[in-house]
This record gives structure tokens, sequence and C-alpha cells, in this order.
């Protein structure tokens, strides 16, 4: 027996799902399905998944990973087919693996930000926020439940890998590969800092979905 | 999605409320699709999903040839800010589409504290609330349920109200409504060939309601089209009605996430107090075999790992333990796990028990409804001190270490002997858990609840009064000192505002609808939630409409008075009602329909079966 990995989308109505509804909803699929996998032991035995590095509600993402163990007899070929016939609208299973690297040594994800501008993107916008990612350094205010004070600083510029941004007619593309964990850095506080830096450009909206999750190397995590 | 929608979407709490796309949603082709429904719940989505009555209908409107039934629910009050702010309408969840385009508009009435959600719910929508308000590009407002029983103080905001069972009689409107569209009838051509072609609906503007000087209704009169009393409509055959075996399954956490098993309808008690004990009458049963295959394949379609099987007395399904045995073969292997609530305390049994043990061991709960004998004889709770006492000691020895007890205040002919009879009940219970727990170091907790009165319609307390707040808060009072310092007795009572309102609008008449628009137009929503609730808010509201609630809530009424109900019927006849009050007064029992069949006269609804077989 060893574990096996998903890859999943998330998208449309389904990014509203939170994590904790996600795990739920998949333990369910998994029934549904008629895939048995394995369970927690314990007074209440439920099938047993892991999501790797929660997404905030609202995101997308085409590169999800979800851990489980399946029971002799199950079929990893066909395990995609089986899910997507029974799961809710924008969840979409595309591929189901052996899991050989352990979710720890995943390090970087590549994001794609957009900030989205009704009328059009106004001048400087683009440039401001090439400027603010340019820095050596960023601090930026995070809500700590922990601190004394209800938030921390930290520095965002280390959880910058690399980014580009360009622009388009109604909206600014940030690309940007950011830290994954032990900490990872949620896209939201560079908005969080552009919006501080810059009020008077503060999107009308702002996308964020995960292209893809890395290695420490920038290699694609599997 | 919309994208209004996706910018508010992600400042509200727990959005995924206001998306649909669940497992299961039903989403049609628009092109093929002639009729549109709104299937809408007046409270939040955790609360309406979790009703069954909304399965069924939402399932079997859905099977109908051209017809698109969508899901609506109130908003919680951040996504309704949102909304409004936004110029967003109330939206079907599966096409988010606007409703106030569609055909139909529904509303499942549970209980008198979501009216408020009604209007509010119509309003977002950008429907006028008031039926005479409406125009013919208006979709028809309708409303069902259990308050639909008295539907006086809602009358002048909805079109029509359907009384009883859903199954059979919103096909048969919606066939009729189709065929109106098609030859392009007026609301009002509609209305009237319902109302003559189709029983079970009361259509209040075809009712006018006028009143003596002391304020009691002197007369109903009506268009002859109409009947005099609408009676409700119930399924013949409980087997072959809609089931949702397959069903939508919440992406986010509702309140009852599991797989509800419908076992029967009615109930044979006849507790003098219920008004579902009256008004579900009479008693169908779904077979044994049936339900077993129901709920393995439910089981199966939904993932869910928890049956619950529903009833207003589950221990009085006759084939109970064969049941139990049937989906226990399925669940146990699988753990999935399977609750009974609705047990009652004079036949809860060791072996049901040690079946539920096999899988999980939560508290139990037990409703003696009365302190002392002389009064659950009164209100026909035919449940003794001994019945409790024996099914607390099978649960204790049993290892259960949890009890709830719940009772209610304010019953007619209470006295304070009553009221003290349920300190005496609790320490008997716990005297009980001492001389039988299977492990005393684990301790004990028995939970003491006790709720304030509301008489019903259509119930033997029909015409009586609640009780006064002020004599509410003293029996508490009393109780309450009689349970201090009592070890491990816990006592909760309901808060008595929401009881005092339910009272009024429970027996209501027409007046009362200018109260419920006023505070709702003052910002009245959501008024089971606490957080939402006032009652200043309220009393204003009944002080400028010039409406006394004491009127509807306390006063006791006479054999003669013309009740704003009489315009419906359960099947259960007056007179049976009223002799049961009296025997009320008595302290005397009625035996169970299973014991003797008293002839209620509900039996008569029931043409292609017998009652209780």
């Amino acid at each position: 027996m060893s574990d096996q990995r998903l890859l999943f989308s998330k998208s449309g109505r389904a990014c509203y799902i939170s994590h904790l509804d996600l795990m739920r909803t998949f333990q369910r699929a998994f029934l549904r399905a008629g895939v048995s996998i394995k369970h927690t032991e314990g007074f209440n035995p439920h099938a047993f998944v892991s999501i790797a590095l929660p997404l905030a509600v609202g995101y997308s993402s085409g590169c999800e990973l979800l851990d489980f163990v399946l029971l002799d007899g199950g079929s990893k070929e066909e395990v995609p087919e089986q899910l997507n016939r029974v799961l809710p609208e924008g969840i979409f299973v595309q591929k189901c693996y052996d899991g050989e690297q352990p979710v720890k040594k995943l390090a970087w994800v590549d994001w794609t930000v957009a900030l989205e501008y009704d009328k059009g993107v106004p001048e400087g916008a683009a440039s401001a926020l090439k400027e603010l990612l340019g820095r050596d350094s960023l601090v930026i205010q995070k809500k700590s439940k922990k601190a004394k004070r209800g938030f921390t600083e930290v520095d965002i510029i280390p959880s910058v890998r690399s980014f580009q941004v360009t622009e388009g007619e109604k909206n600014v593309l940030l690309r940007a590969v950011l830290s994954a964990q032990n900490p990872g850095l949620n896209p939201e506080l560079i908005l969080t800092a552009f919006r501080q830096a810059c009020p008077e450009l503060a999107p009308d909206l702002v996308r964020c979905h995960r292209n893809e999750v890395l290695d420490g190397g920038g290699k694609v995590f599997r | 999605m919309d994208p209004k929608l996706e910018r508010i979407l992600p400042r509200v709490q727990k959005p995924a409320r206001y998306t649909g796309g669940e497992y299961n949603a039903v989403v049609k082709d628009k092109s093929e699709v002639e009729l549109r429904y709104a299937l809408c719940f007046p409270d939040t989505y955790e609360i309406g999903m979790s009703n069954l009555g909304i399965r069924i209908l939402y399932g079997l409107i859905n099977e109908m040839p051209g017809v698109w039934c969508e899901r609506a629910f109130a908003p919680w009050g951040d996504m309704e800010e949102e909304m409004r702010a936004h110029q967003i309408p109330l939206y079907g969840l599966e096409s988010g589409d606007p409703i106030r385009a569609f055909d139909l508009v529904g509303f499942s009435l549970g209980y008198e504290m979501a009216y408020t959600n009604v209007l509010n719910m119509l309003d977002l929508a950008g429907i006028p609330i008031r039926a005479a308000d409406r125009d013919e590009t208006m979709p028809l407002i309708v409303a069902g349920g259990t308050c639909a029983y008295n539907p006086e103080p809602l009358a002048p905001f909805l079109d029509v109200f359907v009384l009883g069972e859903g199954e059979d009689v919103t096909r048969e409107m919606l066939e009729l409504f189709q065929t109106g569209k098609r030859e392009g009838w007026s609301r009002d051509a509609y209305l009237r060939r319902a109302v003559q072609e189709i029983p079970g609906l009361y259509v209040p503007s075809l009712y006018q309601a006028s009143y003596h000087e002391d304020g009691t209704l002197a007369s109903i009169t009506h268009d002859p089209i109409a009947p005099d009393r609408v009676v409700k409509r119930v399924v013949q055959n409980l087997d072959k009605s809609y089931f949702p075996v397959k069903t939508i399954i919440p992406s986010t956490e509702i309140v009852h996430d599991r797989v509800m098993l419908e076992v029967f309808r009615g109930c044979i008690r006849g507790c003098r107090f219920c008004q579902a004990g009256y008004a579900y009458r009479p008693v169908r049963a779904r077979s044994k075999d049936l339900l077993v295959r129901q709920g393995v394949e439910a089981c199966q379609d939904s993932g869910y790992q928890e049956i619950t099987l529903s009833s207003l007395s589950t221990s009085d399904y006759r084939p109970l333990t064969g049941l139990c045995d049937g989906l226990l073969d399925y669940c146990e292997p699988r753990s999935i796990s399977l609750s009974l609530p609705s047990l009652r305390a004079d036949n809860f049994s060791m072996s049901l028990m040690q079946r539920l043990q096999h899988v999980r061991r939560s508290g139990l709960t037990f409703a003696p409804e009365a302190g002392t004998q002389r009064l659950r004889d009164a209100i026909n709770k035919n449940v003794t001190e001994e019945d409790l006492l024996t099914s607390c000691k099978t649960a204790f020895s049993g290892g259960w270490t949890a009890v709830k007890l719940y009772f209610m205040l304010g019953l007619p002919t209470e006295t304070d002997e009553d009221v003290l009879g349920i300190a005496e009940l609790a320490d008997k219970v716990y005297r009980c858990w001492r001389e039988n727990a299977a492990n005393r170091a684990r301790g004990v907790r028995i939970t003491v609840s006790t709720s304030y009165f509301v008489p019903k319609p259509h119930t033997p307390f029909q015409w009586e009064p609640q009780i006064s707040e002020e004599e509410y808060r003293r029996r508490v009072g009393l109780l309450r000192e009689a349970l201090r310092g009592k070890k491990s007795v816990v006592y909760n009572w309901h808060d008595p505002d929401t009881s005092r309102l339910e009272a009024v609008f429970a027996r209501g008449d027409r007046r009362v609808a200018d109260v419920i628009e006023h505070a709702w137009r003052n910002g009245a929503k959501m008024d089971s939630w606490s957080e939402y609730f006032s009652l200043d808010r309220w009393l204003a509201a009944f002080e400028a409409c010039g409406v006394d609630p004491n009127f509807y809530a306390n006063r006791e009424r006479s054999r003669e008075e013309l009740f704003p109900w009489s315009v419906t019927s359960v099947g259960v006849r007056d007179q049976f009602l009223w002799h049961e009050r009296e025997q009320a007064r008595k302290s005397a029992v009625t035996p169970d329909c299973r014991k003797q069949c008293t002839g209620c006269g509900a039996d008569k609804l029931y043409t292609e079966g017998k009652c209780d077989e």
C-alpha cells in the first residue's frame, strides 16, 4: 500500500468552497464513486484525505494536490474519471498517481494575479507594482492572533522568487513565483502592500490563480 | 458566474451558500424550459437545505418536463447588504437568473418567525410585497407548509396557499399553469380556474373578513367559486410517492448534513398541544423494505456517513427493529452511523439501543413535556414516570451518561405543583443514574429544558390563552429555584419574546399582516436569529398599527368564536377538537389511534387506504 496523489483543478463556482468543505466533499466523492480508500482509525472513522497548501476561498487553481491511500482493488488509472462523475461543478481531477515526493518539499507556487480595472488600467499602475516588488525590502503588517498588537510585521521580498508584470487593456497581470510554505506568501499580501503604497491605483477586482507548484529547484512538483 | 457576484462573494461569510453548483443540483437547458419555478426557503441556506420538504419538491418539480425548479434562500445580512448595494436581485442558485423573471415563486412556511424573511426575500427579488401591487409581469407567489394552516397573517402578500402535502397538488398546479401560459391566461383567470379545479388551494383574494366591535371575527365571505373551507391534501400512497434518493449534496456544511429517511407521516399519539400531531393525520407508513432500499441508495449516491430516520414518533413505526436491522446490515461494515430522533420514553428498548450502540453512542433526549402525571394526562402525553425511569435505567446501565429532558411551561391547567414536578422528575432521573450507572466515575449530565407553550390552530388548545410573559418568568424562576444546587442538572429555558410573537402570528388574522409589514419596513428580518431579533421593534409595530398582541396571544376564546383559520381544514372535526379540550380540563386521556380509533375525521382524507396500516 503506497500513498496516492490526485492532481486536480478548482475553478468557477467551486472557488468558493473552503478548504475544510473541500476535504469533506472529496471524502464523500470517494464514497459516491465507490473508490475504496483508507479510513482514519478511532471512534469516528472517516476517509483519510489530505490536501496540500490550503487555497484561500475565492482563488482558482490548476494544480491542487490531494493525498490519500487507495485500498487493494482500486485502479489509479480509473480514479480521475470515477471521481469526476461525482464531483461538484468546478472541481476536476486530472491525474491520479503514486506520490513520490513529500509535500514538505513543495517550495514555490507560480501565481497569476489579475488586477482588474473596470474603467481601464490607470496610468502608472503596472510600473508602480513593478517598482514595489523590485524594492530590497517591503515590510507589511500581517494579522496575527498570537501577537499582542494583533499583527506582526513581515518583509515579503524574500518570499518572492521572481515576478513579471504585463499590462492589458483592463487589467494588470502579475505573474509571480512566491514561497509556498514556512512561511508561505499569499498574493493578497502583495495587494495589501500595493493598496497601501498607491491607494489611487487600487483595482476593482483581484483574481488569484495558482498555475503551478514547484520544488526548491524551481521544477514542477508532483 | 455573474461578474457583480464575483466581486462581492470574496467579502461575505461562507460564500459557498450563494453559488450553487453542488453535486446533483439540476441545471436544465433554458431553450427546453417552458416554466421556471423558484423554490424559496425563508431562512439561511444551511437551514433550508436541511429541510426534507424542500428536497422532495425540488426533485419532483424538476422531474416534470419543461419545468425548471431552482432554489433561493434568505441571504445573511452581510450578503444582503452587498446585494442591495450592487443591485443584485435575489437569484436562483442554479442559473443565477433573477427570480423576478420566473413564472412562480414558492415559499415553504415552517415557522412563524420566518414571516419577515418572506417579505424581505420578495423585496430583494424586486417583487412588490403585496399581491395587490403586483402586475401581470410578476411571478405568481405561492406558499405552503405547516404555517399555511393559518394563512391569514400573510394573506395580503401571497397569491395562493397550498394546504397539506405538496407532492400531488404542486404537480397539478404547475400543469394547469403550463396550460394557462400556453393559452395566455391572466393571473386572475389562472387563480379562478385553479381554485375550482384543484382541491387544497386557498386564494386569499377571494375571501373577505369582517370584524365585531370587540375585535373578534364576525364573518368570512368569499367569491362563490371558492370553497368555504379549503381541505388539506394528503398523499395516498407513500410507497409510490416521490422520494429524493438522489438529492443535492451541499459543498458546505448544513445543519442536517446526512441522509434523511422519512418513515411515516402522521402520528398515532394525539398529544393535545402538538399541531403536527393533528395537522399531519392520518397515519401512513412507508414499507420497511422500500425504506432500506432508499436508505442504501441514498448513502451510495450521497457519500454521507450518517442516516437519520424522520417522523413525528419513530418508535411507533411498527417494523422499526426490522428497518434498523436492514439498514445496519449495510451501515455497520461501512462505518455509517444510524440515528433515531423522536423516540418515545415509553417504548425505548434495550435491543434497539444495543443496535444503535454498534455505531455511535451519543446523548439521549426524552420529552416528558410536563412534570406531573396529572398534567401529562391533561395534554395526553401518554408517558408515565415509570416509562421514563425505565428508559433511563436502560440507557444508564448501557453506558449513556447524558440525558436531555424537554418540558413546556404554561400548558393549559398547569399549576405550581406541575412546575415543581419537573424538578422532582429530574431528581428521580439523577437517582436512577446513581443506582444504574455502568460507570459512576464518568458522571452524568441531565439537561432540563423548558419552552414557553404557544397554543396552535387546529389543536384542542386553539381556544386557550398563552400565559402572560410575567407568569412565564415567574414559573421559570420557581423551577430554577427548585433545581438550584442539584448536582449534574443543567437548566435551560427558552427566551419568551419570540414565543410571544409566535403566539400572535399562529392565531393571527389579516390585521396582523400590517404589523408584519411595519416591522419589516423598520428592519425586522431573520427573527429566529438572536443577532437580528428586536422585541422593541415589534412592540413599536403593534403600537403603530393599533394592534394589541395580547388579544391574539393571551385571550381565551369561546366555543362560538369564528377563527381566522376556519377557512382551512386539516380533516379533523371541530367537535373532536373541542371534546379533546374538555377531556384535557378533566385530565382525562384519550387512547392512541392504535389502541382505538377516536373518530377524529382525518381518515376520511385517506380514501385509498386505512389509517395506520
